[in-house]
């Protein structure tokens, strides 16, 4: 795993499945990592360029949505190469009831976005002591 | 007369096809290494911008440690190296998704002109590195005014 050359994946932009998104510019879905451990969920994104100050996460009717906004500010000079293209990054996920939604914290760091969902006591396994008897 | 419609090529034309076939195949194997102006396979996807004075690389890898970012410069040619490790070691996690790339990486990129080795600044911000080389003078446009006389 460590020795694994990354590959290159070019960047999907974002096409909804039902109305379109009113907001201006291009969007991007971000690569996200999702894992669970016995207390929580975490959710990780790649939000490349964006700043504390342009991402927005959101929870409502159950689904987590998050928009991160990129300032394109107009760069001087010629293009000389251009394999990626900049722009915002928008997706959504349903939260199930599984989750503590009152309790979900988010971090930005080096362009990753963390969002830490703890589960609902009701979902955290517990061990059910076996007594003989 | 009318020439019929469907011909066979003649025999030299055929020649020429195939030939043209076995260069493009050699090319391809060539258009793999990092050349400025080739599609590459590489990681990091690069941006490059020649201002006047200076070029401006831009990759977009987040979630680096710089400590584990290597940039180097000889000559014209730029060499990004460095690995881009898992966030943390969630031991005992399951995943559910797992989109993000992890490993090492390494891309040369040549510049078309000369720099200057020690003005290279690199950043990293938001998970966005930006490599500044200022071009070595003599590779500076020079404006010149023409005088009236």
């Amino acid at each position: 795993m460590a020795d694994q050359e990354i590959e290159i994946s070019q960047k999907q932009e974002v096409t909804p499945e039902k109305g379109e998104l009113t907001y201006e510019g291009v969007y991007f879905t971000p690569a996200v990592d999702i894992y669970e451990t016995e207390k929580e969920l975490v959710l990780l994104a790649d939000l490349p360029g964006v700043e504390a100050d342009g991402l927005e996460v959101d929870l409502k009717d159950d689904y987590l949505t998050i928009v991160g906004r990129t300032t394109s500010a107009q760069e001087e000079g010629e293009s000389l190469l251009e394999e990626y293209r900049t722009g915002s990054y928008f997706r959504n996920f349903l939260v199930t009831d599984a989750v503590d939604q009152s309790a979900i914290t988010a971090s930005l760091a080096d362009g990753v976005l963390k969002v830490t969902l703890p589960k609902a006591a009701k979902a955290i396994p517990r061990k059910i002591p076996i007594t003989s008897g | 007369m009318l020439w019929p419609r469907m011909r066979r090529d003649p025999w030299w034309m055929q020649e020429v096809d195939r030939l043209r076939r076995e260069m493009d195949r050699l090319v391809e194997g060539v258009a793999r290494r990092p050349f400025l102006g080739f599609e590459t396979r590489l990681f990091p996807l690069l941006n490059v911008r020649d201002k006047s004075d200076s070029y401006v690389v831009s990759a977009e890898i987040p979630g680096m440690k710089t400590d584990d970012l290597e940039i180097k410069i000889e000559g014209e040619t730029l060499t990004m190296k460095g690995e881009r490790k898992p966030l943390e070691a969630a031991v005992g996690a399951s995943y559910h998704r797992r989109e993000r790339a992890t490993g090492i990486f390494q891309r040369s990129l040549t510049l078309p002109g000369k720099v200057d080795p020690e003005k290279v600044n690199a950043t990293y911000k938001d998970g966005v590195l930006i490599v500044t080389l200022v071009k070595e003078k003599a590779a500076v446009p020079r404006q010149i005014t023409v005088k009236a006389e």
